[in-house]
């Protein structure tokens, strides 16, 4: 199974969904954004990824964003999400871990390598001290397996692989309560995660290729590939449409 | 082989795939070679609002209190009023020349511009207003070079900015990377 995931490592996303921030106080400010964003907000300052660079730019005036700080991070990087006091900054061979416990001047942790290396990791979910990811394979290598896996991140800087279950072709990903959702390009999937490391795929939505989520109190918004499906999941396990968007 | 010398001739047949480009001979007429796509800078400053439309390349997504924004790629941001949730609606479109990023905070959205952070109050969503621009905040495409190696035609910075890159047939190629 290892050296089979291995093969994975050129096609691999890791995507990482934090949705934290849209229970706090701020997030009423912020609101909330996918999965697979450049740009992110925390407390007063914007974050913005290119190609190789962290940017840093105060907003506490709103209107007059002010760059702090570049902060060179490496190469291909594609996405950032925030997660408690870190920044996940996912590329397309390793996750870069860092603190802005000090919020201008963000500090490399460390470089999380998942067991499969990827070769594209989007951001993850975290929730307490677990993350999920989705490792995409791509053809190049073919043959291989895509994956949902759920990762012990008790110290965030070395995530432990704990569980693994295949998925066709995954992309975003995002949570509410217990209920995991997982983009994928033949349909939205619903996983039961009470137990953490041992999702049960409870539902498979098969209308669309979804790319992204974000669950918004008690509404899911998706981004599908010909527009926006919103689901009402008041009942966690059972979204139920309320509209496709196009 | 053993494990790690099959995983590693893996990796190394993959990338050979993926890199390795034919040697044309230099300046042939009908070879392919990408060309820059140009935008003048007049073009990028024309952010404005625009009745709802049809989605037409799906992009990020964003919720913000009652609204629900979404990229299309490169054109601008779809906006959706969700203040009943079970009824929303497109409202708009906030056009915003070669767009593919945003967050929004406070009532200001901050999006990409081409390679432009802009900063747009949305107090009053039926009159959003740029208010701020960070020139060359967030570089949005290779301006310089294409992401494929291989032949392109120098980019001139004289007929604006480097938006895309097309792969064309049979044109003047001084540039290889």
């Amino acid at each position: 199974m290892k050296h089979l995931l291995s093969c994975i490592l050129l096609a691999v996303v890791l995507v990482a969904v934090v949705q934290c921030h849209k229970a706090t106080d701020s997030g009423k400010l912020t609101g909330s954004g996918g999965s697979t964003a450049r740009f992110t907000i925390s407390g007063n300052y914007l974050y913005t990824v290119d190609k190789s660079n962290l940017k840093v730019f105060n907003i506490a005036d709103a209107a007059n964003p002010v760059l702090k700080n570049t902060v060179p991070v490496g190469f291909e990087i594609e996405t950032i999400y925030p997660f408690k006091d870190k920044l996940f900054i996912g590329s397309t061979s390793v996750v870069h871990i860092f603190s802005v416990d000090d919020p201008e001047n963000p500090q490399k942790l460390s470089m999380a390598i998942s067991p499969e290396v990827l070769r594209r990791c989007d951001p993850v979910v975290a929730r307490d001290t677990v993350a999920y990811a989705t490792l995409r394979t791509n053809q190049l290598c073919g043959g291989t397996q895509s994956i949902l896996a759920a990762y012990d991140i008790k110290d965030i800087t070395k995530p432990v692989q704990k569980a693994t279950f295949p998925v066709s072709e995954p992309y975003g990903l995002g949570y509410a309560d217990t209920a995991l959702y997982v983009c994928n390009r033949d349909g939205l999937y619903v996983f039961n995660i009470s137990s953490a490391f041992n999702p049960q795929l409870i539902k498979k939505i098969p209308d669309d290729w979804y790319l992204d989520v974000i669950p918004y109190n008690n509404t899911l918004i998706c981004q599908v590939q010909d527009g926006m499906n919103l689901f009402d999941i008041s009942s966690r396990m059972a979204p139920a449409l309320i509209t496709k968007i196009k | 082989m053993n494990p790690p010398l099959l995983i590693a001739s893996g990796i190394g047949l993959c990338l050979c795939l993926y890199s390795c480009e034919p040697d044309y001979p230099d300046s042939t007429g009908d070879k392919q070679a990408y060309v820059p796509v140009y935008m003048s800078a007049t073009e990028k400053n024309n952010i404005s609002l625009s009745s709802a439309r049809t989605t037409e390349r799906s992009g990020k997504i964003y919720a913000f209190a009652n609204y629900i924004f979404q990229n299309d790629q490169n054109k601008g941001i779809h906006i959706i009023d969700n203040s009943d949730r079970m009824h929303p609606k497109k409202i708009g479109f906030l056009n915003i020349p070669y767009n593919t990023e945003f967050a929004v905070k406070g009532n200001y959205i901050y999006a990409n511009n081409v390679n432009d952070l802009v900063v747009i109050d949305i107090r009053d969503i039926n009159n959003p207003t740029v208010v701020n621009r960070v020139e060359g905040a967030f570089p949005y495409v290779n301006q310089q070079y294409p992401q494929q190696t291989g032949y392109f035609e120098c980019p001139d910075t004289t007929k604006g900015i480097v938006v895309a890159w097309e792969l064309q047939t049979g044109k003047t190629v001084n540039c290889r990377r």
